[in-house]
């Protein structure tokens, strides 16, 4: 909402500038959002009227000016094709800046003084485009005859224009006159509202009929004859061009000056190009058509509300006039329509057309009834003091029930029960008052309340709280206090998921994982390229499951690309790892989102927090100390049974797994106590392929869902006392057949071992010459410590033979001496 | 005869002190001579089977060589340790300006860190970290907030909408439909915060994403007023942005809310002077808040003339694009490291 500080003044005179009042009204709720300074740079350029025009002596389309702006007189050289004497131009003398007129891009220039074919040219005189008014560079800028000679351009023409943004709640403040009405309450300053013509009314039924009256709660119709079509006067058309209208016509433009003057959009007919020479509102039939204002054809449903004459629509009810009855310089007779439309209606129908005008922005906020007559006043009165012909014919008024103004009760303690700060009564009834409310205040029950008429155009202010804001903002936010509240105490418990997605970020960061955060929307074809043979969205989707139905979808996704809730992080975690590779060898990723496992379909979907870690390219960049190498499985796995045994998940096992997604043989389900919480896994390279990842590349994820790891419960850190002896060391290697896996090896050393083994960590695997065909050597380092004794040497012998059994027995191995 | 045998002793073991000339050649002297089974040992342990008039002169004798075998040891040792210690220096020297050897420490999305820093100050207020879900009802994202079905933010263009068959479902374009969810669930006292992903039907740009971070508050009891809301977010925004800050209240709209309120701090850029972060105003705005509307209170069955509270919202990215000056809020969501890794802080 654009407002030109002279219009505003001319309805509130207050003595505040234009920054002060933006910040009053900012602080009030109306944010200024810019503010625009006309003017500002117009030294040097003065009112002047042409004395003389006469022609060039080298130049055909040149002529000589001579121009009397007070005390600078002087002869100017000008091509402008529209000068003529008596005219009241802008004339800039040396030194003035203007913009460059041939320049495409706005462009400063200094004005100095110029020969011009052998004639010296002191000055000149403006376009519109020169002075930064608008792009007009035809001819000159032809000012009002009455403009005083000598003052400065910037006295009569300059302005400054506040750029509002209004909340959907203030209808009223979307207007001249409800921007003044704040500036009168915030400053005491009087109000002085435009001037208006009185009409009679209901007067002639005959000039509309409202069929849909549910959607109409007033229309005001006014007869015009006379009409004189032409161009409006320059302040009118300065005015518009301010508030961000193009000016059209006498006609239309009156009906823009109103709306922004009062916020009710109007729309005034050709009455002669009405079929009946009179308006129906009623909802479009099926299959309507209208060509509107912008050229525009457009098929009508039979919920849009239309205005029509007897045979067909004119108008799109508070969006669009029709071009067929618009004014034109033949029009000699108006009907001018001051309406009120039901907000919802005109929303939906502006909406399905794709069309949000000035008319319907307006309109849809919910505008105040009561508005409509007097904005149809102000259009008479106005365009009688236009076209002197102008008369009224007839008017017409469909208000069946006129709305009344609010009464509210306030008690008087909701002020300090809500603000936590108390004003005197007569301060709070003083702001009641200069908002333009009545206020009558009564004892009850002990209890102090007022009662508050609020007008009809305030249809914010419905409720005891509303009229506690409107007290807290007149008198200003910036005088409530800072205090902390006081009251009861809550205990604040660490919810359990949230304190495991805390520790398992701290744990993943720590080794040496970046955390990312992607989109959690997937499409099929992301879902698709996860399979195999990329044809088949897979059973299988990282750790979970396709669901039986259909996946979370939404119904209008920004981009097809992210139209369906992702049932898993790989999908998302992959497109994230191609894009890193482009730009760094070293990828090593987490998230920890939410999937979402579809339930009932109107049900809300299970949102599981999931963890998903992705390594990809080197494992460690080049430097001095490092050569790298590509990242592999057991580059994740470490990182998985680290982290998570910090978690308290200390008896992870890994079993191979087959997955639609993930590399034969080098996949394993993550198990806890025998439960699956995860899966881990090097990505098939025609997986990664599809995801764009080179094929070059090695990809592992790892993706675990923390709902299952909290049900099955982590156990806190237990603490072994520290024994006073030397613990002994040992190393013990099995031979096994090949396909033995190194973990079982493992459980049947820590089986033989028994209590005392406080570490069995296999340091080697070897194949080779000692080693017989098909089989391999593992080989264990067992630390070996009893808290109160050293372990003995027949201690040590009992348990090399227990681990020789065990070993013989668990997985048919045998111990290398 | 034993004095000549001691006197031999002595000679060859200060001879081969003195060639001792590294700390291993020293330990091995010592447990020649001085060790447990050392021959000056020994010598002491024979004296016992010396006839008794021999024992005190041998004895003096030995334990006098004793004595200064040790002397000489530790005056040896010294010796070597020193020199060793100077070849050590001078062949160990290094260039320290080589870079060190980098232990491998991943970073938190900027995201999180912002919404622990967040979270943690009003942790310290008394208030409780809670979530909800993203995919949510209309009745809790409009609805029970008293955004009625014509309300400009229910309009298809700015939510996105779940496939159901009755029930209307969308992403939630805000984090405070878990006001509704937790005053549902429980009674006052409430103080909670609500860090989540929130979703709009929206074009992405530099300042604009579809996708994005909240952080909901929400305190409700008997006599909490909108000063308190003032004085907590004054707390918050001198916890976050620095003890100087000055905060500004101004009106606004939200229909969850009457009085609402837009909350700002002083451009901690230019200090309020104006300049471009701050669009020249001097002020930053951070969040929406306001008391929460009492048609809301009744919403949940709440009884608005006994129980007041206020709520606020602010959005994740803006702080931290303010906070660390991220010109573009797409950066967020493209995942590249090269970006996130600049946010190595080690995050409280």
């Amino acid at each position: 909402m654009k407002v030109p500080m002279r219009w505003l003044r001319e309805l509130v005179a207050t003595d505040l500038s234009a920054d002060q009042l933006a910040e009053r009204l900012t602080l009030a709720g109306l944010e200024v959002e810019n503010i625009e300074r006309i003017g500002a740079h117009w030294d040097n350029i003065f009112v002047g009227v042409v004395e003389r025009v006469e022609p060039h002596p080298n130049a055909d389309r040149l002529v000589l000016a001579t121009v009397n702006a007070g005390i600078h007189r002087l002869t100017v050289v000008t091509g402008a094709p529209n000068i003529a004497t008596g005219q009241k131009v802008a004339l800039a003398l040396a030194g003035a800046k203007l913009y460059d007129g041939h320049s495409a891009e706005p462009k400063l220039v200094t004005l100095k003084p110029a020969t011009i074919r052998g004639i010296r040219s002191e000055g000149m005189v403006c376009s519109e485009k020169e002075l930064g008014l608008s792009d007009e560079h035809e001819g000159i800028l032809v000012l009002d005859a009455d403009a005083p000679i000598g003052l400065p351009l910037r006295d009569y023409l300059g302005d400054e224009v506040l750029d509002l943004a209004i909340t959907p709640n203030r209808v009223d403040a979307f207007s001249i006159v409800g921007i003044a009405r704040e500036v009168a309450a915030l400053t005491g300053a009087p109000l002085r509202l435009p001037d208006l013509a009185s009409l009679e009314g209901p007067g002639d039924p005959s000039l509309v009929t409202v069929e849909a009256t549910d959607l109409c709660a007033r229309f005001v119709a006014v007869a015009l004859e006379g009409i004189q079509v032409g161009p409006s006067p320059w302040w009118l058309r300065r005015r518009l061009q301010l508030a961000g209208f193009r000016s059209i016509n006498n006609v239309v433009d009156v009906t823009n000056y109103v709306m922004v003057e009062w916020g009710q959009p109007q729309h005034a007919f050709d009455r002669n190009r009405l079929r009946g020479g009179r308006l129906v509102v009623r909802r479009a039939h099926p299959g309507e058509e209208l060509e509107t204002l912008d050229h525009v054809r457009r098929s009508l449903s039979s919920e849009m509300l239309v205005i029509a004459d007897t045979e067909r629509a004119v108008g799109i009810a508070g969006v669009m006039g029709g071009l067929e009855s618009e004014i034109t310089e033949e029009t000699r007779a108006v009907l001018l329509e001051t309406a009120n439309f039901d907000m919802r209606s005109i929303r939906r129908t502006a909406r399905t057309l794709r069309l949000r005008t000035e008319a319907s922005a307006r309109f849809e906020r919910g505008l105040d009834p009561n508005l409509g007559w007097v904005a149809a006043c102000r259009a008479v009165y106005l365009l009688t003091q236009l076209i002197p012909t102008c008369r009224v014919v007839a008017v017409f008024d469909h208000y069946p029930s006129p709305r009344r103004p609010r009464r509210i009760d306030l008690d008087r303690n909701e002020l300090p029960r809500l603000l936590g700060v108390d004003f005197p009564d007569s301060d709070v009834e003083a702001v009641f008052h200069r908002l333009g409310f009545t206020t009558q205040i009564r004892q009850q029950g002990g209890r102090t309340i007022w009662t508050v008429e609020v007008p009809t155009y305030r249809s914010d202010v419905t409720i005891a709280a509303d009229l506690v804001e409107e007290v807290a903002r007149i008198i200003g936010y910036d005088t409530l206090p800072e205090t902390l509240p006081v009251g009861r105490t809550v205990p604040v418990e660490i919810d359990p998921e949230l304190r495991l997605i805390r520790q398992l970020q701290n744990g993943l960061v720590a080794a040496g994982l970046h955390e990312v955060i992607t989109y959690p929307m997937v499409d099929d074809a992301a879902l698709r390229a996860l399979s195999t043979h990329g044809d088949v969205v897979p059973e299988r989707l990282g750790w979970y499951r396709r669901p039986v139905e259909d996946f979370v979808r939404a119904r209008n996704p920004i981009r097809p690309e992210w139209s369906i809730m992702r049932p898993s992080l790989v999908p998302t975690l992959l497109q994230n790892a191609a894009e890193q590779l482009k730009f760094n060898d070293v990828v090593a990723i987490f998230e920890t989102g939410k999937v979402y496992v579809p339930r009932g379909r109107d049900e809300l979907p299970d949102e599981r927090r999931a963890v998903g870690c992705l390594l990809a390219g080197m494992d460690a960049p080049r430097d001095l100390y490092h050569q790298p190498r590509p990242v592999d499985f057991f580059d994740l796995k470490g990182v998985v049974e680290t982290v998570l045994a910090r978690l308290g998940a200390r008896d992870l096992t890994f079993r191979p797994l087959t997955h639609p997604t993930l590399q034969p043989g080098r996949t394993a389900e993550i198990l806890l106590r025998d439960r699956s919480i995860g899966i881990l896994g090097e990505v098939l390279v025609t997986v990664a392929e599809r995801f764009g990842i080179p094929w070059h590349h090695r990809v592992v994820v790892a993706e675990f869902d923390l709902p299952t790891l909290l049900e099955i419960g982590l156990e806190p850190v237990t603490i072994r006392p520290l024994s006073r002896y030397q613990p002994i060391e040992q190393d013990f290697a099995v031979v096994v057949d090949e396909g033995v896996p190194a973990a079982d090896v493992a459980a049947a050393i820590e089986a033989g071992a028994g209590p005392l083994a406080v570490v069995v960590r296999l340091f080697d695997v070897y194949r080779g010459p000692a080693i017989p065909e098909g089989k391999k050597s593992l080989a264990f380092r067992v630390v070996l410590s009893a808290p109160d004794r050293a372990v003995s040497d027949e201690e040590l012998q009992r348990i090399r033979d227990r681990i020789e059994q065990q070993v013989r027995r668990r997985v048919k191995g045998a111990l290398r001496r | 005869m034993e004095i000549e045998r001691i006197r031999a002793l002595r000679e060859r073991a200060l001879r081969e002190l003195a060639e001792a000339s590294t700390q291993e050649q020293l330990a091995t002297w010592h447990a020649r001579y001085l060790g447990r089974r050392g021959e000056i040992t020994l010598l002491l342990r024979g004296l016992g089977s010396l006839a008794p008039e021999e024992r005190p002169m041998i004895g003096r004798a030995a334990n006098d060589l004793k004595e200064e075998l040790q002397q000489a040891y530790v005056r040896q040792e010294t010796a070597v340790r020193e020199r060793e210690l100077a070849a050590r220096i001078a062949a160990e020297t290094i260039d320290v300006t080589l870079p060190g050897r980098t232990p491998r420490i991943g970073t938190l999305h900027p995201v999180t860190q912002m919404i622990r820093d967040v979270t943690n100050i009003f942790a310290h207020l008394g208030f409780q970290v809670v979530e909800g879900p993203e995919v949510e009802y209309g009745y809790y994202a409009f609805d029970a907030l008293n955004i009625p079905p014509e309300h400009p933010a229910r309009d298809v263009w700015d939510t996105i909408f779940i496939e159901s068959e009755h029930e209307e479902i969308v992403l939630r374009p805000h984090t405070s439909p878990m006001q509704i969810r937790v005053m549902e669930r429980r009674q006052p006292p409430i103080r909670v915060v609500v860090p989540g992903r929130c979703y709009r039907y929206e074009a992405v740009d530099a300042t604009h994403e579809w996708h994005f971070h909240q952080i909901e508050g929400l305190a409700v009891d008997e006599r909490i007023t909108m000063a308190d809301l003032k004085g907590t977010l004054a707390e918050f925004a001198r916890q976050l942005f620095g003890r100087e800050r000055r905060v500004r209240f101004r009106c606004d709209f939200f229909p969850f809310v009457e009085p609402g309120v837009d909350f700002a701090i002083d451009c901690m850029f230019c200090r309020g002077e104006g300049c471009r972060v701050c669009g020249d105003s001097g002020w930053i705005e951070i969040l929406g808040a306001g008391m929460v509307h009492p048609q809301v209170l009744r919403n949940v069955g709440y009884d608005p003339e006994r129980y007041t509270g206020w709520a606020f919202g602010m959005g994740v990215e803006r702080l931290v694009m303010l906070t660390y000056g991220v010109p573009d809020i797409r950066y967020f969501y493209q995942g590249d490291l090269r970006f996130l890794q600049q946010f190595d802080r080690i995050v409280p």
